[in-house]
């Protein structure tokens, strides 16, 4: 079969046609560089590929945040469980989310579920290696002296161990989000929506491409930046400069 | 003991105040002993001393001997394996450890300062473990604050914005928060560098003279030992106990050839760090104010002790000597041409002094009281002078019977 | 979950099993398809297509992130292109390649290459910064030329991290790969993406198939870094999260 043959079957299957008005102005039907009056009279359809996008990265990376925090916790004085735990969301990152849609469409059916539950598995390594990290970089002194001045375990793990490691763990969070914000684009092909779908819906256009994929770029800056925002926040000592 | 401050001035009320355990503690080791499973030796080997309350005890020795091991043993960071450490005459063994070191300052070499917390949270530590109010909190580490002599507007720094010095103050402030009866210190003034070292020392001294905690010190360096400690406890390695005595009993008898060793040739010489400068009659030098006439001062340099006159201002600060090129003048320069250094205080120690006037390769240098004035001139040849009658002094009180180890 | 869940699960994966290994007649009617020879053919294009990407990536980026690294410039660039990296959307990719230069092998292989870049440019210049100085300076005080330091010395003390980089950069490749199709060369993802052609049985056995593959690469690729790490380096925590 020739590429272009093969294509065919595949465009047969897109979604609904968005884009019938192909044939509307001249520059749409030249299939331009970037059509700008098209652009701005159909931006809003944009809006609910965007909510939709948005809404499959925000709970992957919350949950995953949550399962890493819960693992990272269970393996902070059981520092034999970090060999296999890395090990086993390694497995889960190293997966293709796309086939992990597909891996996971008998069990759990078509639709945003599935790729939440793909896409959270995908944030897992990361940001457990980073919460690990952080907490093994807090400097012993300030852990010696927590202890000798009388916090128990828990306390010296909230008031000191985890705020020094907040650093750390929000710069794994951002490689999690915005790689989810890249891989969330393919979520489309579990059903599940997202800015994937204008572009599998009409792949050869190419201001809606440019469009669709600036979003998700920017929304990826936006978490990025956000994140940073927050670090920032969290930890003031970082800041200063010495005097 | 001749020259040491007035250690039986009773603590400040700061304790009734805070209604925390405020008086100073005793501490008793009994037989204390570390085991690590699989060692040849014993890290501390069945320690037997008593800290009376409110004294410095230093534990002191080479590497390995065990004195930091047997300092983290009295708040439990370090498990007892035999024979038991009283604090306050109860066993250390009966409270949680957590509750335990609530109850003991602990201020360790590299500060262990939290790097995220500010100045006064880092103080607040252990206040917060005990649940103390807000407000009682923020008077507590306003008091420190003033205590160890830190300016009040660093209370909102963060530790990466301090000098070394004034880290270890904090940490300091930190361990004295909640006004514990006991502190414990693992060469707290290791990492800082000796000109500031000093100072910490003397200023560690005078607030010792006011809080009076006991507090068990450990240290590698003997000097910084004998200055600091009311009791000195040398170990040997194996953690076995060498001596435990007063310095002055230390130094005029040595209990075998290990401590003579450990203490040093000059032992002679460490005295002098028993002996403060306030303890001996200065020389007075002739002083001259500026714009004084010239003429006025050369009179009063005939007949003088010393044939040097030294500049001071309205203040009775000392600016500096005058040279034969000065006093070729009508009136006394403001600006001398010889600097007053190095400048001496009262307070200082005998032995930090000499090395001091050594090193600027003077004469003389001038001494001030606390609050900067004039009080007299130190020379070499007074310390000298000095020496031979302490070894008088030697004699008034005869060393404790112990034989000693042939040379 | 029910017995009935259960049983439709398992029914599922061993229709997909089945698929794999046994030729059937197309859903649309007409075509043979499934059966191993088919699954090989799609295997064999899948991994063509992504080691001539991951060998352009690395021409590309390889020797950019030793210069860089060797002379100690440009570290921002360096570390911004791997965070850019991270934020381009495979999709987006894929369909901006085909709008603007058109299906083909050869414009496949480039958007995969754009994967492949960053990660392996970012490690190997962290690689090289990151070799203990003083061995460095041991190499140039004995007279060796900087681009021997760089290739005798540098290189080989920073292969362990920038291997790291090639298997996070393979393992985006292998992944991307999937969706080539798209582009119209012909791999494994083609199972996943026609549907009507090979049946829900055909899009799961395409997803057994990746997964598995990537697995696999991913293994001989981390026996590969174990034989590139020069015997007694310390493995340090990399600094460069793949």
């Amino acid at each position: 079969m020739t590429a272009a043959a093969h294509l065919t079957p595949i465009l047969a299957q897109l979604g609904p046609e968005f884009f019938k008005e192909r044939s509307d102005t001249g520059c749409v039907q030249e299939n331009g560089a970037f059509c700008f009056s098209w652009a701005a009279d159909n931006f809003d359809r944009y809006v609910t590929p965007t909510l939709e996008h948005v809404m499959l990265v925000v709970p992957s990376v919350v949950i995953g945040f949550a399962i890493a925090f819960g693992l990272a916790l269970l393996s902070h004085r059981r520092r034999w469980l970090v060999p296999p735990i890395t090990g086993a969301t390694g497995v889960l990152y190293t997966v293709p989310s796309i086939a992990f849609f597909f891996l996971l469409l008998p069990i759990t059916g078509r639709g945003t579920d599935t790729a939440i539950i793909a896409l959270t598995a995908y944030t897992l390594q990361i940001i457990y290696r980073n919460i690990v990290a952080g907490l093994a970089n807090v400097p012993p002194a300030a852990r010696d002296s927590g202890r000798g001045m009388g916090m128990t375990d828990r306390q010296l793990l909230w008031r000191v161990e985890l705020p020094l490691a907040v650093p750390e763990i929000i710069a794994g969070l951002r490689i999690a989000t915005v790689s989810t914000v890249a891989l969330a684009t393919l979520a489309v092909f579990a059903g599940a929506g997202g800015l994937g779908d204008p572009i599998y819906a009409d792949i050869t256009f190419k201001t809606n491409v440019v469009i669709a994929g600036g979003l998700a770029v920017l929304l990826a800056i936006a978490f990025d930046g956000i994140l940073i925002v927050t670090q920032r926040l969290l930890s003031p000592w970082r800041t200063v400069r010495p005097v | 003991m001749p020259g040491r401050y007035d250690r039986s001035a009773l603590a400040v009320d700061q304790a009734t105040r805070d209604g925390g355990s405020a008086e100073a503690t005793q501490v008793e080791f009994r037989a204390a002993t570390k085991r690590y499973a699989g060692a040849e030796r014993d890290a501390v080997h069945r320690l037997e001393l008593d800290v009376p309350a409110g004294e410095i005890c230093v534990f002191v020795g080479p590497s390995g001997c065990g004195k930091t091991t047997a300092m983290r043993m009295v708040n439990r960071m370090v498990e007892i394996s035999e024979g038991d450490i009283l604090v306050g005459g109860r066993s250390v063994r009966e409270r949680s450890p957590a509750q335990l070191r609530r109850e003991i300052g602990y201020v360790i070499q590299q500060t262990g300062l939290y790097p995220h917390r500010t100045v006064a949270a880092n103080i607040a530590t252990v206040p917060r473990l005990l649940k103390w109010n807000r407000a009682r909190i923020e008077a507590r580490v306003e008091e420190l604050l003033e205590l160890v002599s830190l300016d009040a507007e660093l209370r909102d720094r963060y530790p990466a914005q301090l000098s070394g010095g004034q880290q270890q103050r904090v940490g300091v402030a930190r361990a004295l928060a909640a006004n514990p009866g006991v502190m414990l210190m693992d060469e707290p003034f290791g990492a800082v560098d000796p000109i500031n070292r000093e100072r910490l020392q003397n200023e560690f001294l005078r607030l010792q003279a006011e809080v009076r905690k006991t507090i068990l010190f450990v240290t590698h360096d003997i000097d910084e030992a004998i200055k600091m400690g009311d009791r000195i406890a040398i170990l040997r390695e194996g953690g076995r106990l060498a001596q435990y005595a007063t310095p002055a009993e230390l130094l005029m008898a040595p209990a075998d050839q290990f401590v003579e060793g450990f203490v040093g040739a000059d032992r002679a010489l460490k005295r002098l760090s028993l002996m403060r400068v306030s303890d001996i009659d200065l020389w007075q030098a002739p002083l001259a104010f500026p714009g004084q006439s010239t003429s006025e001062v050369r009179a009063k340099l005939d007949g003088a002790e010393i044939s040097h006159a030294l500049v001071i201002d309205s203040d009775r600060r000392p600016l500096g000597w005058l040279s034969e090129a000065d006093l070729a003048a009508d009136t006394v320069p403001k600006r001398p041409s010889t600097g007053p250094e190095p400048v001496l205080e009262l307070d200082d120690v005998m032995r930090d002094a000499l090395s001091d006037v050594l090193q600027a390769e003077t004469l003389y240098a001038p001494v001030v009281d606390a609050q900067g004035r004039i009080a007299g001139v130190l020379s070499v040849e007074i310390i000298s002078e000095f020496l031979t009658s302490a070894d008088a002094l030697e004699e008034e009180h005869p060393a404790p019977e112990r034989p000693l180890a042939e040379r | 979950m029910s017995p009935f869940v259960l049983a439709s699960i398992f029914d599922s994966f061993s229709g997909a099993i089945d698929f794999i290994f046994h030729q059937r007649e197309a859903a649309t009617g007409g075509l043979q398809v499934g059966g191993l020879d088919q699954v090989w053919e799609l295997t064999k294009e899948h991994l063509k297509l992504s080691g001539l990407a991951l060998g352009a990536g690395l021409a590309l980026a390889l020797p950019v992130g030793l210069v860089l690294g060797h002379r100690g410039r440009g570290e921002g660039l360096a570390i911004a292109i791997g965070n850019a990296g991270r934020a381009i959307p495979e999709l987006a990719l894929i369909a901006f390649v085909v709008a603007y230069l058109g299906v083909g092998l050869l414009n496949a292989t480039f958007a995969l290459m754009v994967l492949a870049v960053p990660p392996i440019l970012t490690n190997t210049f962290v690689a090289i910064r990151q070799v203990d100085r003083d061995a460095v300076e041991a190499a140039r005080g004995m007279g060796m030329r900087e681009s021997e330091v760089l290739l005798k010395v540098e290189l080989p003390l920073g292969a362990p991290t920038i291997m790291t980089g090639v298997r996070t950069a393979a393992i985006n490749v292998i992944a991307t790969a999937t969706i080539a199709p798209l582009v119209g060369v012909v791999t494994l993802g083609d199972f996943i993406i026609n549907r009507n052609v090979y049946g829900d049985e055909g899009v799961l056995a395409g997803a057994i198939c990746v997964a598995l593959l990537v697995l696999i690469v991913e293994l001989l690729l981390a026996g590969v870094q174990r034989l590139v790490t020069p015997r007694g380096l310390k493995l340090q925590r990399a600094a460069v999260p793949a």
